[in-house]
Order: C-alpha cells, then sequence, then structure tokens
C-alpha cells in the first residue's frame, strides 16, 4: 500500500517540481478569480451557454464552485475579446457587449442604517446603481475606443440629456463625462459618510440615466443591433430592499439593455419588483439557468471531463507523457473488487469453514460478500447462519434483492473500526458524483490526486492508485470543511451542523445491516417552534454547500425549504466515510437540527438512538483531530 | 530607503499604568469594554487634574451614547457635524482618544473629524496582558464567526466609491490570530492571489504571538500562496505600519490598498491613519467583530500615540 503523506512539502518538491508546479497551475487554481488571463485560455463552454447570449434576462443560479464567475466574465466584453485571441476584428463581430460587475458587500452595506427610512435608501441606493452602472458602461465605450482606435460620435443632444439626468455640468466627450461622473461619485461618496448631516445632493430617478445613455449608444451605427447586457454576480450580497430596487430594473428592461445575473441557490431572497404586488416570474420575466440542474447526471461528468482534459493538454513536462483523457489515471473499483481489498476473505474464511462444516460443499456457491450480508444478518437478528443461509438457497428472489439493496452498504462494514481506510473513493464517475455538478471540487479532486500521485513517486503515465485517490478525496472533503467557517457569518454553526450530521450517517453508514441500507437524506418532521430558525440554518448550509437540498416533484416555491430533502454534500462522505449516493432518507426535527450545533454531543446519540444506533463505533482516523469535539466517543480508537 | 528621521515612532511608553496621567486642560474619550484593561481610564480620572472626562456609555451600529460633561448625548458616527459639536464642545488643549475599551467603528470616526479639526490629538493604548484564546481551534473549539462578527460592512466616515479593475487591488490583511476572519475577508473581497501582502506584528506584544499568528491563518495563507508575500511590522507600533504601508503602496503603484485591520488595535490605528493620508487610494475592509467576554487577561504596557503629525488629504 503506497503512502501519501501530502503534509510533507519537501518531499513533493524532490519528486517533479516541474509537473507539480505546472499541476497546480491548472488544476490548482480552480477559483476564477485567481486565473487571471487564464480563466479565458482555459475557458470551456458549457451546454447552456446558448441560452445566455440571447436578449432575455437571465438569473444563473449555482453553488460556489459551479462556474457562474467564469461564465460571467466569459460575458464581458473583455472575455470575449480574450476568447478571440484578442482579434481586434472580432469587436466588430461581436452581436453582443457584457458589463461585468460584482455586488461589493463593502459598498452595499453602506446604504443601511437607522438615518433613514427604507424608502429614503430606496432613492438613495437607486441613483448609486445609476451611477454605477453609468460607470461601467463609459468604461466600456473607452475600452472601445481604444482597442478599435475609433471616437464614437455622440450627438450633443445625448450628452446634454445625459448630463441634465444625472444632474451634472455640460460635456461635449467621453472624457468629460467621465470625469464629471467621477465628481459626481466624490460628493456622493462624501453624503453617505455623512448622511446624518442631511444635505443630500440631487438624486437621478431609478433606471432614467442608464436608459438615456443606452438610447443614445444604441443609435449609434457601431451598436447596431447589438445586445448590451450587464453581468451581475454574486446577487446575493444585496440587501433584500436592494435586490428590489434590481428586480424592477430587470422586469422593465427594454430592448436596450439586459441581465445576465449570477447567484447562489437560497440567495434570491427577495423577488418582487419596488410594487409589492409585482413578482418576477420565469419564464415570463427571466430565463432560470439552474447549472446544477442543467449538468445533472452525465452532461456533467462530460463536461468536467473536457474541462480537465483541456487542462491536461497544456501539461509541458519532458519527463511526463501526454494524457489526453484524465478519466483513465483514476480507476474506479467494482463492488466486489473493493470488498476484495478491504479484506473481506480474512473474515469470511472462518465463518465459510464453520458453514461448509455445517453444509457442505454448497457454502463455496455463495460469494463473499454475500456471505458476509447473511452473516451479519444472522448476528442481527440472534438467528443461525445456517437458518439465514439455507432462506437464501429457499427464496432467491427475496435474497437477490436484498443482496442488491445491501450490496454497496456493506463495504462501509468490512473493515468497520479499523485503521485506515476503510472505504474507497476511486474512480472518474465517483470523484464526478462527488462534486455533485460542482466543477471546483472535481478540479480539487483531480489536482489533489494527481499531486500525492506524483509526490509518493509515480509517473502521470501510471495510473493513480485507488489508495491515492481515496486519501485524496478525504482531504478534499477536510479541506472543504475547515473553509466553511470562513464563507459566512454563519460558517462556524454551519462547521458545527455538518460535524454533527456526518457523524450521524458515518455511524449509520457503519452499522447498515438490519435497517434501512444507504440513508444519505433527511426530512425535516417538523420545526418545533423554530421555524424560522431552522429555515436559517438550513438555507444558509445549502447557500454554502455543506448541504444539497433536494426539490421534490411537488410544485414549490423555490424559495420554500419545507417540502425538500436535505443530504450532506457528497464531496464530505469520503471525510466522514458514509454514501455519496442519494438513496434512502430518515427524519430530523428542527429542534434536533439546532441543537446540533448548540449540543453536538448529546444530540448525536439521541438522534442515532431513535434510528437504533449506539454513538460508539471509534472514530475514523481523518476525524481524530475533533475527538474533543466528540467528546463522548474518545474512548475507543480504530485498531489495525 | 528613507532615513530614520523622517520615520519618527511618536510613542510615549508607560511600563506602569499609573505612571501615565493625561495633561491638564485636556479633553479624555474613553469607553469601558468587558475587558479588564479597559478599567484603568477610572483610575486616571482620579488623578488627573482640569482633565474632561468623557466616557461612551453605549456603542451602537452608526451612532453612540456619551456620558459628556454636560449631561449625556447620542452622536451619530455618520455625521461629521454632530462629532465635531461634541469635540469642539469639549473645549480643550489637547484630546486624547483610549482605543483600547471602544470599537473601531467608533474611535475611528471620531479621530477622523478630530484629525480634519485639526486638534492635537493622542491615542491611548494599553496592551493586553494576555489573550484567551484557542491554540487549536479546530481540535478544542470551533472559532464562532456567527457570535463574533456582524459581517462587512464600512466604518463610518471611510466609505469609499472607488472602484478599480479587479486586477488593480492590492490586498493588505493586518493579521490577528483567528483564520476563519482572514477567510471570510479573502471570500468577499477576492483579490488577485498574487497581490494579497499580509502583516505580521513582529515583535508581538509577546515573543510567542507572531507563531501563533502563523499558526491561526495558515490555511488561507497556504491556498493562497499569500505567505510568501508576508510583511512585519511592530505589533504595538500603528507608525511602523503606516511606514509599511507607505512602502506597500510605492511597490504597487495605481493600486487600490485594501486594508482590513483584523489584527492588533495599534496596527488598525496606523492603518487609519494612513487611509486619512491616502485618500481614494485606500479602503478599509472590516468585519465587525463583536468581542467575546473576557477575551484577554490583564494590562501591560500604555501606550501614547501622538497621531496629530498626519497629513490628511483633502478627499478625507
Amino acid at each position: 500500500m503506497e503512502t501519501a503523506d501530502p503534509k510533507n512539502i519537501a518531499d513533493v518538491e524532490k519528486a517533479a517540481p516541474e509537473a507539480i508546479e505546472q499541476l497546480s497551475q491548472l488544476f490548482g487554481s480552480y477559483k476564477a478569480e485567481w486565473l487571471k488571463e487564464q480563466l479565458f485560455d482555459l475557458f470551456t463552454e458549457p451546454q447552456y451557454f446558448p441560452e445566455l447570449v440571447t436578449s432575455r434576462p437571465c438569473m444563473l443560479l449555482g453553488g460556489r464552485g459551479t462556474g457562474k464567475t467564469t461564465v460571467l466574465r466569459s460575458l464581458s466584453y473583455e472575455g470575449q475579446f480574450a476568447l478571440s485571441k484578442n482579434r481586434v476584428s472580432s469587436i466588430g463581430e461581436s452581436k453582443f457587449f457584457g458589463m461585468y460587475y460584482r455586488v461589493n458587500t463593502n459598498r452595499v452595506t453602506a446604504f443601511r442604517g437607522p438615518e433613514l427610512e427604507e424608502e429614503g435608501w430606496i432613492r438613495v441606493f437607486a441613483h448609486y446603481v445609476n451611477l454605477l452602472f453609468c460607470d461601467l458602461i463609459l468604461r466600456f465605450l473607452q475600452w472601445y475606443e481604444l482597442h478599435t482606435d475609433s471616437r464614437l460620435a455622440i450627438s450633443d443632444s445625448a450628452y446634454r440629456n445625459i448630463t441634465l439626468s444625472l444632474d451634472l455640468p455640460q460635456v461635449s466627450n467621453l472624457r468629460e463625462l467621465a470625469d464629471q461622473l467621477n465628481a459626481s461619485r466624490f460628493k456622493f461618496e462624501s453624503y453617505i459618510n455623512n448622511i446624518a448631516d442631511g444635505n443630500r445632493p440631487r438624486l437621478s430617478m431609478q433606471g432614467a440615466p442608464l436608459d438615456v445613455l443606452m438610447e443614445s449608444i444604441n443609435a449609434l451605427p457601431e451598436f447596431r443591433d447589438r445586445l448590451f447586457f450587464f453581468l451581475l454576480d454574486e446577487y446575493e450580497n444585496f440587501e433584500d430592499y436592494q435586490q428590489r430596487v434590481i428586480n424592477t430594473l430587470v422586469k422593465h428592461s427594454s430592448q436596450l439593455y439586459s441581465f445576465k445575473i449570477g447567484i447562489k441557490e437560497l440567495g434570491w431572497r427577495s423577488r418582487t419588483t419596488l410594487n409589492p404586488n409585482e413578482q418576477l416570474i420565469s419564464p415570463a420575466d427571466y430565463v432560470r439557468i439552474n447549472i446544477p440542474e442543467k449538468l445533472e447526471g452525465e452532461k456533467f461528468s462530460t463536461f468536467a471531463l473536457s474541462v480537465c482534459n483541456e487542462r491536461m493538454a497544456r501539461l509541458r513536462v519532458p519527463s511526463e507523457e501526454t494524457i489526453r483523457d484524465v478519466s483513465t489515471i483514476l480507476p474506479g473499483l467494482s463492488e466486489d473488487r473493493e470488498a476484495d481489498i478491504l479484506g473481506i476473505e480474512s473474515i469470511i474464511r472462518p465463518i465459510r469453514d464453520d458453514l461448509q462444516a455445517a453444509i457442505g460443499t454448497r457454502a463455496n456457491e455463495i460469494s463473499s460478500l454475500r456471505l458476509f450480508l447473511l452473516a451479519s444478518w444472522a448476528e442481527k437478528e440472534a438467528a443461525p447462519l445456517t437458518e439465514v443461509v439455507e432462506e437464501n438457497f429457499r427464496d432467491p428472489i427475496k435474497w437477490n434483492m436484498r443482496y442488491d439493496n445491501y450490496k454497496h452498504a456493506l463495504l462501509f462494514m468490512i473493515r468497520k473500526g479499523k485503521r485506515g481506510i476503510t472505504k474507497y473513493y476511486a474512480g472518474w464517475n465517483t470523484f464526478s458524483q462527488l462534486a455533485a455538478c460542482n466543477i471546483r471540487y472535481l478540479l480539487e479532486l483531480v489536482d489533489q490526486s494527481l499531486l500525492l500521485h506524483i509526490t509518493t513517486g509515480n509517473n502521470l503515465s501510471q495510473p493513480v492508485s485507488v489508495d491515492i485517490q481515496t486519501k485524496a478525496a478525504q482531504k478534499i472533503g477536510e479541506k472543504n470543511l475547515s473553509e466553511l467557517q470562513g464563507l459566512s457569518v454563519h460558517g462556524a454553526r454551519l462547521t458545527k451542523l455538518l460535524l454533527g450530521l456526518g457523524r450521524i450517517f458515518g455511524v449509520m453508514a457503519a452499522n447498515a445491516v438490519g435497517h434501512a441500507p444507504e440513508v444519505t437524506q433527511f426530512h425535516i418532521k417538523e420545526n418545533g417552534g423554530n421555524a424560522e430558525h431552522v429555515e436559517k440554518l438550513l438555507n444558509a448550509a445549502v447557500m454554502h454547500l455543506a448541504l444539497l437540498r433536494l426539490v421534490g416533484t411537488k410544485p414549490a416555491d423555490e424559495a420554500d425549504t419545507r417540502e425538500c430533502d436535505y443530504m450532506i454534500h457528497p464531496i464530505f462522505a469520503p471525510f466522514f466515510v458514509f454514501s455519496y449516493r442519494k438513496k434512502r432518507k430518515m427524519l430530523i426535527s428542527g429542534s434536533e437540527l439546532l441543537k446540533l450545533v448548540e449540543k453536538p454531543q448529546e444530540t448525536i446519540t439521541e438522534i442515532l438512538a431513535a434510528n437504533n444506533r449506539a454513538p460508539d463505533d471509534p472514530l475514523p482516523e481523518q476525524l481524530t483531530l475533533f475527538e474533543s469535539y466528540y467528546g463522548a466517543y474518545t474512548g475507543k480508537t480504530a485498531t489495525d | 530607503m528613507e532615513l530614520i528621521r523622517e520615520r519618527p515612532l511618536l510613542t510615549d511608553v508607560y511600563e506602569q499604568l499609573m505612571a501615565f496621567v493625561p495633561e491638564s486642560s485636556s479633553a479624555y474619550v474613553f469607553g469601558v469594554s468587558n475587558e479588564e484593561r479597559s478599567a484603568h481610564s477610572e483610575d486616571w480620572e482620579r488623578q488627573a487634574i482640569n482633565v474632561k472626562f468623557v466616557r461612551v456609555v453605549d456603542e451602537r451600529e452608526s451612532g453612540i451614547v456619551v456620558q459628556a460633561p454636560l449631561g449625556e448625548t447620542t452622536v451619530s458616527l455618520r455625521s461629521e457635524s454632530q462629532i465635531r459639536a461634541l469635540l469642539s464642545g469639549l473645549n480643550s488643549n489637547a484630546l486624547y482618544i483610549d482605543i483600547t475599551g471602544l470599537a473601531h467603528h467608533v474611535w475611528a470616526p471620531l479621530l477622523r473629524v478630530a484629525l480634519m479639526m485639526a486638534l492635537r490629538t493622542k491615542v491611548v493604548y494599553v496592551e493586553p496582558g494576555d489573550y484567551r484564546f484557542s491554540r487549536r481551534p479546530t481540535e478544542a473549539e470551533i472559532f464562532d464567526l456567527s457570535e463574533r462578527i456582524s459581517g462587512i460592512a464600512p466604518i463610518p466616515g471611510f466609505f469609499g466609491l472607488s472602484d478599480p479593475e479587479d486586477d488593480a487591488i492590492c490586498f493588505v490583511p493586518l493579521l490577528g490570530f483567528e483564520g476563519p476572519r482572514l477567510a471570510y475577508l479573502l471570500e468577499y473581497v477576492q483579490p488577485p492571489r498574487a497581490k494579497i501582502v499580509p502583516v505580521v506584528g513582529v515583535p508581538g506584544f509577546r515573543v510567542e504571538y507572531p507563531f501563533y499568528t502563523y499558526h491561526g491563518n495558515q490555511q488561507p495563507l497556504r491556498d493562497t500562496n499569500a505567505w510568501k508575500n508576508i510583511r512585519f511590522a511592530r505589533a504595538n507600533c500603528p507608525f511602523s505600519l503606516f511606514y509599511l504601508l507607505q512602502d506597500i503602496s510605492r511597490d504597487y503603484p495605481e493600486h487600490l490598498i485594501k486594508i482590513a485591520p483584523i489584527g492588533t488595535k495599534p496596527h488598525a490605528l496606523g492603518a487609519v491613519l494612513y487611509s486619512l493620508a491616502g485618500g481614494r487610494r485606500v479602503e478599509l475592509v472590516y468585519d465587525h467583530p463583536i468581542r467575546k467576554a473576557d477575551r484577554t487577561m490583564g494590562s501591560a504596557r500604555t501606550l501614547v500615540y501622538h497621531v496629530s503629525f498626519i497629513p490628511l488629504t483633502t478627499a478625507s
């Protein structure tokens, strides 16, 4: 068995520095904001991309790491230019121009406080949005002039209308307009800093300067029949009333411009416009693009593979062979093969010997994993093994079905309580499922696997062992668990929730026989008078990918959390050791969920007891870091 | 290279708490938090002569309630005129702002207006004896952000609208012990990875503190490779930090310098002073922690910073 200690940096550097550095560049820079110009070099168009380039407003929904920023940036004029390899003629050929803006929390949170009523903040914020969007347009126009070496002939009357709508002095060219807009921002800044003093500057009407400016641009021959998009990223950072202000612009956006909005699931908290009776409705008002839904199943695997292969093709290390298909160096395991590697034979041998003595050679007709099920079943039912085996022969249909149901679940029990790997997570398909339509998670899994592979003395012409893949998957689960703390103001509560649920599902997976196998989901049975707190916790958990929300077939409001089932994001499955597959569910009350955060030790015990399990299994090796958190279970340690 | 005489550290250091006495005919603004070290002002009040002590008795999101000589007053921190009225009403020769027991969002706007009014201003800070914090947060105690931060929002008076291109940003987190706060800020600021310049307080209040800082922040530092860019400034010296920020700004010309003052209070003071001097090229990004009770123990040295020399930009 190979050893793989990712902490040993000296080994990493000695191993194959060139390959490691390049792999880290290609796969380790999985955040759009880290890639800079490489972002466009490595861009792979997702299948839903054509839906975004129409004139209709779009809401692009997906968790952190699903590729929203990459897609929005690729729609920007800078992105399109880079994708054309900086070909100047491409600017004239472009059918659309997108202006990217990431909602800046440090700006938008200034527009709240007791100094104004909400009505007042709406007016002030709407003016800020006018300044902001006009600035985005002016930046684009200046960029256009610079790159095409041309001068846009905006008419004097257009300049007059724009300056009137923003209460600016008269200007005669783009440069002057930009300067005046900047000066106006200075004044506005000072007003916001001293908002309790009053002295409010003249505020523009919501959207009015934008319409005037866009009208004059659309009239230019250079932009005839071109589309203009505002690409708003991280929409969830807006305050609720601010979302209503932008929703109003979206609802009433004309032929002049449109919006493409990136938002985390459940981050769209307010769906009305400033008119409380007016909702934004899909498909009438916007196209809803839910990335995980669009990439469900094989589509994600295919997309992810092309992203990885595209990156791998750029690896330039003389000593390394080119890998055309990343999936081929990440082999998986069948369940029977995995049972073998986990050591099923050494467990079954004495059982089979005893059985042979009792029923003769028929004992050899039963596969080892199936015999493991029969033996576990007999133990659970306190029945003689021979009786259970005879029933297996008598009623093969029933037992075949039972075996099918339990086969995967049995793998979690073979090395239960032992040191080292107790369940393998390997293979391209498994990695795709662990990532659950999240391209960042998939890149992390591939990156970590290849890194461990190389640092343990292997090269890229050899497949990555299942041991290394599993250790990489555990490491990525641990990494994302620790990152959860820093993702939001609820980060610590989410970490505690995940530690609690992860342990519960881990213990249940290791003790499956006699219970429903592969319980990986939960449903909230009642909120116990804490509906608001439960919903807040669940929403934050879904938004920051601690949990996945599984919307049932019933038609329900997207934001309605009551009718949903939940599961821990599969990326954490290797760390806590449970199944990543969407299978069966259990019920948890809202108050139990809250208590998991406040009183983890006693609540874990209660929930496990309600599911007929005891919390006394040793912690998996990788969880021993949290021994004191789990407290009561530290008496036992995993054995060799 | 700057000459040492051009970079003075205008600090009076008092080894004993009671060795410091505010000068006569001055005003002394202070607050008492739940930390032991912030309780000193009451002792000084007893031994000071002809000093107007102004106690901040309530700190709200954008306002304060002060117990001034003429009674209790509410002052909006988002009102230059109200802060001016408060300070000019004190009618004194010098102003002390004791930041030990005051939150950043309270002392920073007071200091800003005091400097704009050209008052002779000194900032007082008492070092803690020790911090109570978990050396191994993952094992012993998960850092509870929800109890400790309210989230990113501008410090009153320091809101800015400079929005350069994403690549023209240099992010300078002034590190404390709590890595999740750095991770949280990185998640929201999303600076270019190569332009993160963390600052560690060296020498620390205590010799071992820089090591705790590295340990506490190791994951975000490793993930972003920002550990390669770490710079150092004396933990209890706002001036050292101020000069370091000057150097960093020089290294990143034409960049917006986003400073996250999540480390020591003297570093936060240096950041605020630099923001007042640097104008629109500087932005403060802050997560507004809600302090846990008894986060520190005892008190060590008292430091008095002479901050009036700071040249304000017209934009402030």
